[in-house]
């Protein structure tokens, strides 16, 4: 208990609530404008945290990325441009809800997700730490690579019935990724006797040139709406509609809770954070719906999925930090670097060590959390000025502080010219129909595949242990029905075998790595798995001749 | 449109670090089969439901976006002589009038000044980041 006082009074110590307030304030507005990403404002925070105690200066970064986590949200159900890779799935629903006339009920419900989202995982954070990180502790290179290709095919199937478009996309994206010098050997690959290509394409600049300039350029296509304002109606509603959103978020509370524990696990996952979050929620939620024809339309489900997810990776991110020292995804990397910088070596001994330290890291969190709802209304009261705008002046002005906000992440005007080829090569693949987003996780996690493949074949070479290991198998079982997947949502309805055998054969195959992995729990879960399939089967194909 | 996917990029670099990017090609490549099949067992009907274009249609119908890649990259050759800030001013305000036609031209120049020079002055003075000046302005 004293330590708890400790950390408490580290915390509502009056400069450091002013420099959360800041901190948040910053968060929100970077979090809001495309280009300017959560990463990017913590690691320009983390000069200013040089001079701090530690607990301030950790309490500033947290308080940078819980805006910022919110603030991509503001731009990206305005614009319908992500202000952060954390906020793309919520731009699905989000932009058409405030195209469709209710800008406010968009953004109240995208707040008070973020909200939950991020309390549900500070709880989770504070009493299941050491437990959930023994989960991710398990893994194995090979788990790691077999995640990266789960993740890949899970996205290409939210691309609905173009699943091989999307597939192309997402390999396409793990190529993106391969140029320039090798992890591992430091090998120029496809550089063709360049510098610039040898040492790699900057992510940043490539996200933002496939997502936001392709998307510039599809507002800017039409030249008579290109001059129209993004909203038709003349009056905006600027308030945000926090009763309607809560009332909202309470009738539809199992896809908050859903999201946040899918956020919450992601971000534990090590390289795995809100830009898988926020998309691997939405598609549970998009797979969970009885009727999912209003997804993409502007339904409220969409934009909560996203936004409970992604506010609850960084409690997850923080988990295997503080438990372990390995930072769940690159703001925690940054936050990582923070406590280095103070000479604090995280590792398993660190929450007993440093308990102080590790408490003020949970009350941050929670108070931030509180401080971003405060905020949001008074932030967002400047940003939704900007839907008043015509597209063009927009547009033209998101372009001008790309550029400049893509040069700041290396100094280097070659990041500009990433901008400029991606930003062509995503309109073009735009056009074509083929979706971005496999393409953009391939980019993000295509060294982390390559890493874990090469780390697994440098282990052992056989090949065969991605399909025997438990967590590997898991992974590939789970990958291989998510392709299945698409064809399955065809037959819905239909009365066909795949409809009937699709879901008990899910049931049935992951029961196999849970069995292997060994342990009462899983046992038994592997048992209630098989259970629950045949008395599906049975059902289904038992009762038959009598129906 | 579909023969772009079957380019096969050529492999610089020793076997372990070759073996990735060689998978993904490999995969890369039998999707592209893959959709090829596709497209050619889609129905007549639904291929020939796009009208065909002339040329000057065509540069009609995306003059906005060639504009924007003409400028943009204009932008990105000038800018090591310009400097961020000129070129900046420069680019937003060209666009702004291609995009927006020429009456709203005070306008423009306003927002281009007002944006461009903010976030110079943002990045320069309070982030100290340094943003590159032209070899000819000095600034």
């Amino acid at each position: 208990m004293d330590i708890f006082l400790e950390a408490l009074l580290n915390i509502i110590d009056p400069v450091t609530l002013i420099y959360m307030i800041i901190g948040v304030g910053a968060g929100l507005m970077a979090g809001s404008i495309p280009g300017f990403t959560i990463a990017m404002a913590i690691v320009l925070t983390l000069p200013f945290t040089f001079s701090m105690p530690p607990a301030q200066g950790l309490a500033t970064m947290i308080s940078v990325l819980v805006g910022g986590l919110s603030g991509g949200l503001m731009s990206g159900i305005l614009t319908g441009i992500p202000g952060t890779p954390s906020s793309v799935a919520t731009t699905f629903d989000g932009f058409p809800m405030a195209r469709n006339g209710e800008p406010g009920l968009a953004l109240g419900i995208g707040v008070w997700s973020s909200f939950c989202g991020g309390i549900i995982s500070a709880i989770l954070l504070v009493l299941f730490a050491p437990q959930l990180a023994m989960v991710g502790l398990e893994f194995q290179p090979w788990d790691f690579f077999m995640l990266v290709m789960f993740a890949l095919t899970v996205t290409a199937s939210l691309a609905g019935e173009h699943l091989v478009k999307g597939l192309i996309a997402g390999a396409a994206g793990l190529l993106i990724r391969t140029v320039g010098e090798d992890d591992a050997v430091g090998v120029g690959r496809f550089d063709f006797g360049s510098d610039y290509l040898l040492t790699g394409f900057d992510f940043i600049a490539v996200l933002i040139g496939l997502f936001a300039f392709s998307q510039l350029l599809s507002d800017l296509r039409n030249p008579v709406t290109a001059r129209n304002a993004l909203s038709d109606r003349k009056q905006v509603k600027v308030k945000i509609e926090h009763r309607r959103a809560i009332g909202i978020l309470i009738k539809n509370w199992v896809v908050v809770i859903r999201s946040a524990l899918i956020g919450m696990f992601t971000g534990i996952l090590p390289g795995a954070g809100g830009s898988i979050a926020n998309i691997l929620s939405y598609d549970q939620a998009k797979k969970a719906a009885k009727d999912d024809s209003s997804f993409g339309k502007g339904d409220p489900r969409g934009i909560i999925a996203p936004e409970a997810s992604n506010n609850a990776v960084e409690g997850g991110a923080l988990t295997p930090l503080m438990a372990l020292g390995i930072p769940g995804d690159i703001t925690a990397a940054i936050m990582l670097g923070a406590l280095l910088m103070h000479d604090i070596v995280p590792g398993p001994t660190f929450i007993k060590d440093e308990p102080a330290l590790a408490y003020s890291i949970y009350i941050a969190f929670f108070l931030a959390s509180f401080i971003m709802i405060g905020m949001q209304s008074g932030v967002l009261r400047i940003f939704v000025l900007v839907t008043r705008i015509k597209t063009y002046v927009l547009a033209t002005v998101i372009l001008t502080f790309a550029t400049i906000g893509v040069f700041a992440l290396h100094n280097s005007i070659e990041d500009i010219w990433t901008l400029f080829f991606f930003g062509i090569l995503g309109f073009v693949m735009r056009q074509f129909g083929f979706p971005l987003a496999p393409m953009i996780l391939g980019v993000v996690l295509g060294n982390i595949a390559e890493l874990n493949l090469a780390r697994a074949l440098a282990i052992d070479a056989d090949p065969m242990l991605f399909f025997v290991r438990p967590w590997s198998l898991f992974f590939a079982i789970v990958a291989v029905f998510s392709m299945i997947f698409p064809i399955y949502q065809k037959h819905r309805d239909t009365g066909s075998l795949l409809e009937r055998l699709f879901s008990p054969m899910v049931l049935l195959s992951i029961s196999l790595p849970l069995f292997m992995m060994g342990g009462l729990l899983r046992s038994t879960l592997a048992m209630a798995a098989i259970a629950v399939s045949s008395v599906v089967l049975w059902r289904r194909f038992g009762n038959r001749p009598k129906a | 449109m579909l023969a772009t996917f079957e380019i096969r990029e050529p492999d610089y670099g020793v076997l372990s670090p070759a073996a990735w990017p060689r998978l993904i090609v490999i995969i890369l490549g039998l999707l592209s089969v893959v959709y090829l099949l596709q497209s050619i067992g889609m129905p007549k009907e639904k291929i020939e439901a796009a009208p065909r274009k002339t040329m000057v249609e065509f540069i009609l119908y995306w003059r906005n976006v060639i504009a924007v890649f003409t400028i943009f990259a204009l932008y990105l050759a000038a800018l090591p002589y310009l400097g961020m800030l000129i070129g900046n001013i420069l680019f937003c305000f060209i666009l702004l009038t291609v995009l927006g036609g020429w009456s709203a031209i005070l306008m423009h120049l306003l927002i281009a000044f007002g944006a461009s020079g903010g976030m110079w002055l943002l990045f320069t003075f309070v982030l100290e980041v340094f943003l590159p000046r032209g070899s000819l302005t000095g600034v």
